[in-house]
């Protein structure tokens, strides 16, 4: 039976409290929880029985008992509803923790395939001369005795042509011993100005660990009014940069090809030895990479150009060869035998 | 070529002041690139010239002697097995150290007596073959001097490699000349052309019967009782070289020719049969056996020298054999003529062979040259054989006008390479190159000389004179005027390199392969038997056999790319080849070439292997027919596309089919016949496709339109058919896409089923459809209509029975 003093009353209470915080203070589980809540605000709490003996109570004491019990009860549920939220968290995340995955197992991979290397390289060098305003053009393999050495100012029984061991389909019709032909072709149907790079594949009679029956170049050509030897350097330094790094150096040496005048091969530094000399470059210091010059004015000639009012400069780029700079590929037939191995590398 | 620095001394003022190394970099960043240089002393050290004073019989061998030699600063006991040596000869002494054939010589007991060194043969030295004792030296060789610096060994070598367009540069001379305007060191001028005057008393004519390929030949007659052995320094010279000693007078022609650029050519005069001399073209079939014992038999294209009898020579590539000199040889006939270098050229390749003679004339000689050989050989015979100098020189020489000038103007040759070089250097460039000329101010007027007739015929080719010597190097790098262009590529570029990165995003390696076959690659295949393969182009100087026929099919180079991989036990392949493929057709009546961009693929192997949480899986004819379709859907409407059966005689007969594009042919597909796999020894089942990348390619529209997405939810209908087994699935799939009409958005066969609850010789295909409309939702009375009207197609067309849902 309540006292009806409300001091006493706030005493119990308060007293209940406390037993009530005790309580929860070693609860850890959702179960647990729901015993407290059973012994604090359940049918046969404290809280629960002086709210059912209400009735017993005095008009004056009824209000304010009423009250004090009331908000004891909300304070109790609050703090059981936080608590409530706080386990089920833990208890959620425990069972989560208990889930066993080892996301160490290997996982469904998707097997991706490759681009050849040489096609890599084509692209690389293509991005960078496009770069420069160029445009790639492409020729037949099959060519004619007038694209691939005519009109590329080796007459007949020229001597240069003793350097291009040729296959031939008859006496006028070849397969293409170089990508020059394309030059010739471009020019045909081309004004200048003319900025236009050519790759494709060439062949020469020729196997061994240096040469293959086929292989693959890019020819490059730019013709425009006010173009120099100069320029010609700028753009082969800058695509040797470009290509290999900014470390290199790069040399032109003269040589002769029969379509350009002044005709020169360049030279990168060796990257084994720094140039100091070593077996990749013959203890030169120096590896050859390709052959450039500016545009011989005979050429003009036959694409009915004047050579009073153009110049122009042009380059052959063996891919093989710079793939195998590159990559330290020591073996020029790898390329064409096709191994998953090799393929799968680049 | 190679050639010497000591030899270049000769020629040069002042070398000596410049390293061979330095002379190498030169020589390189001018234009003649100097392969190798390299110091010969270095295999010659520790080599003496001793006399061998006494010798005796070795106490414990009878084959060995035991020699007291001098080498100057002292005496040395060394034994020895040769016995062509008395006392007092001259002979090389390997001291302790020296390398002889890759053998260090040191002191040594043989047979209990220690030798102190090693007498050696030419053989050991390097010299010759010649390995019949030890080499016994003349005179002129001083006890206890090092043999290197005696024998002219202390010299360097220079490999060097001459362009097709300096055929001057293929001599000691030639090359000096470069390093004289490179270095500005004066020459030494050998001049022989003044001493000759031709004779005239008919003792020998020279009939030149086509100054076009004969325009000059000189001759001149030499006697002597007696040739000694050839200087030791010419020989070495020789050996430096490569060029073998094989006698005095052959010896010196081949000198000469290195020094000069002149091939000589030495006829043994009594042999001839007349003094008259003829250079003429071969009479059809005439024989002629040369020097090397090979009988040729000849046609109207050879040059031949020939007296009155026949040819005696074959003119600058070998002498005869009937005229060929010998040790009985007394009297000679030297050649040294100018030959037309087509006319070489065309016989030497007929001939199969190159001689240093052909490969000298081949590029064009000058024939101002010919005296200057004569002249220097007859300097070096008279020299060694002490003999005097006769007036037996013959001339027959057409005397055409070898002068040129040429205008160069000095801002024309700036301008082309961007450099401000003033007309006082170019002219004393062109000056030391021996273009002489005068030089205005916006204008040099250059005289070409003889030697450098051929080469330089324009302005640019001087332009080039003065680019290389004034050095590439000292030419301003200049950054190009903007290029007022756009660089791309084209339309149909973009798109090969877009499908060439999807199929490497399916997992396909690119492979590319030799663009020739074998002929046995093409039956083994049946190619000869299909009319889209069977028409190739041929090779007529194929590398081999198996390398001779343009390939009309990418297949057989990828199979062949399969079982390679496979023999290597690589055998889970997916690879595809974008190349070209080329066919002979007819055009008017002429055979033509074709070439088509054509993309291959080939499947091999397992698709996916087993894992912890797969099994594995083998690529099937579905895998290759969803990766074109895969391709295709990217590019196409699905309709636009099918697979129609059609037989390949390289395909499985029931795996067999033609890839349709628009109703036309785009590839093929199918699996490798059996036949074929087992041919090639294989154990597992390829599929292939290839797919005419240019038809593939002209038929994508260029512009794509964007198609509105409705915003109505889709509805999936599931509906199965009866149908029976000879109908094609593409066929029904076909016709519910035409009959439903735009709304329906997607279409997927999903289960096929034969079986217990169908009749013999049905199959059920069940397809899930999706429909969607942009307007509304689709409600169950359009839904139903859909259904009746695919359902009455399909009945009508293909007796299909709609089975219940």
């Amino acid at each position: 039976m309540m006292k009806e003093n409300i001091d006493d009353l706030k005493n119990i209470l308060d007293k209940e409290f406390e037993d009530f915080k005790s309580a929860v203070k070693k609860v850890e589980t959702l179960s647990g929880l729901e015993n407290i809540e059973n012994r604090f605000l359940g049918k046969k709490s404290l809280v629960s029985e002086y709210l059912k003996n209400m009735g017993t109570l005095s008009n004056e004491f009824k209000p304010i008992a009423g009250k004090t019990i009331n908000d004891m009860r909300r304070k109790i549920s609050e703090r059981l509803s936080a608590l409530k939220e706080e386990i089920s968290l833990l208890e959620f995340d425990k069972k989560l923790r208990n889930e066993k995955y080892d996301i160490s197992l290997p996982g469904r991979k998707i097997k991706t395939g490759s681009k050849n290397i040489l096609n890599q390289i084509i692209e690389e060098i293509e991005e960078f001369f496009i770069g420069l305003g160029y445009e790639i053009a492409e020729g037949p393999e099959i060519e004619t005795d007038y694209y691939n050495f005519e009109a590329l100012n080796h007459p007949p029984d020229h001597p240069a042509r003793s350097l291009h061991d040729t296959f031939f389909i008859d006496e006028n019709i070849l397969l293409r011993t170089h990508t020059s032909p394309v030059q010739i072709r471009y020019m045909e149907k081309h004004k200048p100005p003319v900025y236009v790079i050519a790759p494709g594949k060439t062949y020469r009679k020729d196997y061994d660990v240096t040469h293959t029956p086929m292989f693959t170049q890019i020819e490059g050509l730019a013709v425009d009014k006010d173009i120099n030897f100069g320029n010609f350097k700028w753009t082969l330094e800058t695509f040797v940069h470009a290509i290999f790094g900014r470390d290199r150096k790069i040399r032109f040496r003269p040589h002769y090809f029969p379509f350009t005048e002044p005709s020169a091969e360049v030279d990168v530094s060796c990257n084994m030895c720094k140039g100091s000399g070593c077996r990749i470059c013959s203890y030169s210091g120096w590896l050859e990479i390709l052959g450039a010059g500016m545009v011989d004015p005979n050429l003009y000639k036959f694409v009915d150009y004047n050579p009073e009012e153009v110049n122009g400069f042009a380059f052959g780029i063996g891919i093989e060869r710079i793939a195998m700079l590159k990559y330290g590929i020591n073996d020029l037939r790898m390329f064409f035998e096709n191994d998953l191995r090799f393929l799968n590398q680049f | 070529m190679k050639i010497t620095y000591n030899w270049l001394k000769e020629f040069i003022e002042n070398l000596e002041n410049i390293s061979p190394a330095e002379i190498a970099e030169k020589l390189t960043m001018s234009g003649t690139e100097v392969k190798k240089v390299y110091y010969l002393g270095e295999n010659f050290k520790n080599l003496i010239i001793g006399r061998i004073l006494s010798y005796e019989k070795h106490p414990n061998a009878d084959k060995l002697s035991l020699c007291n030699v001098d080498i100057g600063k002292n005496l040395l006991n060394i034994v020895c097995g040769a016995k062509n040596f008395k006392d007092n000869d001259i002979v090389v002494v390997a001291l302790e150290g020296a390398k002889i054939q890759d053998f260090v010589i040191k002191k040594s007991k043989i047979r209990g007596i220690f030798s102190e060194g090693m007498m050696c043969s030419e053989k050991e030295l390097g010299i010759s073959d010649e390995s019949d004792g030890i080499m016994i030296l003349n005179d002129s060789f001083k006890i206890g001097e090092d043999f290197a610096s005696q024998a002219g060994l202390d010299d360097w070598v220079f490999e060097l490699e001459i362009t097709p367009n300096r055929p001057d540069c293929l001599s000691v001379a030639g090359i000096a000349r470069e390093i004289s305007a490179l270095t500005g060191l004066k020459l030494k001028k050998q001049d022989y052309v003044s001493r000759y005057i031709v004779n005239k008393d008919e003792k020998l004519i020279i009939d030149i019967r086509d100054y076009d390929l004969c325009p000059r030949y000189s001759a001149k007659i030499f006697k002597s009782n007696d040739y000694p052995d050839t200087p030791l320094w010419m020989k070495n010279r020789l050996m430096q070289c490569d060029i073998r000693s094989v006698g005095l007078l052959v010896d010196l022609t081949n000198y000469v020719m290195l020094e000069s650029g002149q091939p000589l050519h030495a006829f043994d005069l009594n042999k001839l049969y007349s003094r008259k001399i003829i250079i003429r073209k071969a009479k059809k079939e005439e024989k002629l056996l040369l020097i090397d014992g090979s009988e040729k038999i000849l046609d109207e294209n050879d040059l031949v020298i020939a007296d009155e009898k026949g040819p005696v020579a074959l003119a600058g590539i070998m002498g005869g054999k009937d005229t060929e000199i010998n040790e009985e040889t007394k009297e000679i006939l030297l050649e040294s003529a100018n030959f037309n270098g087509v006319s070489i050229m065309k016989t030497s390749k007929k001939m199969g062979f190159r001689s240093e003679a052909s490969n000298r004339f081949e590029k064009k000689l000058d024939p101002e040259n010919t005296i200057n050989a004569i002249g220097r050989f007859e300097e070096l015979l008279c020299k060694i054989c002490n003999i005097k100098s006769e007036n037996t020189f013959y001339d027959n020489y057409l005397n055409a006008k070898r002068r040129r000038s040429i205008d160069l103007r000095v801002k024309r040759l700036n301008d082309f390479l961007g450099t401000g070089i003033t007309a006082e250097k170019i002219s004393e460039i062109l000056n030391l190159l021996g273009f002489e000329n005068n030089m205005g101010k916006e204008i040099i007027t250059v005289e070409v000389p003889s030697f450098r007739f051929e080469d330089i015929e324009r302005e640019v080719d001087l332009i080039e004179e003065v680019a290389r010597i004034y050095g590439f190097d000292n030419i301003p790098v200049q950054t190009p005027r903007t290029v007022a262009k756009q660089g791309r590529y084209t339309d149909e570029q973009k798109l090969v390199r877009k499908i060439r990165n999807i199929l490497n995003g399916m997992g396909l390696n690119e492979v590319i392969n030799y663009s020739f076959i074998g002929k046995k690659d093409l039956l083994m295949f049946y190619l000869d038997k299909e009319n889209d393969y069977k028409d190739y182009v041929k090779i007529i100087n194929p590398l081999n056999e198996d390398f001779e026929i343009m390939r009309t099919s990418l297949i057989q180079s990828l199979v062949r790319n399969a079982k390679d991989n496979i023999f290597k036990k690589l055998n889970n392949i997916a690879i595809f080849e974008i190349s070209k493929v080329f066919k002979s057709v007819k055009i008017d009546e002429k055979k033509k070439s074709i070439e088509k961009n054509t993309l291959g693929i080939l499947l091999s192997g397992k698709s996916s292997l087993k894992s912890w949480d797969m099994q594995e899986k083998y690529f099937d004819y579905f895998d290759i027919k969803g990766l074109a379709e895969s391709l295709l859907d990217i590019f196409y409407e699905r309709n636009d596309f099918l697979v129609r059966e059609h037989e390949y005689c390289f395909f499985h007969p029931s795996i067999s089919g033609d890839i349709m594009l628009k109703n036309k042919k785009l590839g093929v597909i199918g699996k490798l016949h059996p036949k074929i796999i087992n041919t090639l020894d294989i154990k597992q089942d390829i599929y292939l496709a290839e797919i005419d990348l240019d038809i593939f390619i002209d038929n994508i529209s260029k512009e794509k339109e964007f198609r509105q997405i409705s915003s109505f939810p889709p509805v999936n209908i599931d509906m199965a058919f009866i149908v029976d087994e000879e109908v094609k699935c593409q066929d029904i799939e076909n016709e519910i896409i035409l009959s439903a009409g735009r709304n329906l958005q997607n279409i997927r066969l999903f289960d096929l089923y034969r079986g217990k609850q169908l009749e013999d010789n049905k199959k059920s295909l069940a397809f899930s459809l999706e429909f969607n409309a942009i307007d509304k939702t689709l409600n169950e009375k359009d839904i139903e209509l859909l259904i009746k009207k695919i359902s009455g197609k399909l009945s009508k067309k293909f007796k299909a029975i709609l089975r219940d849902q």
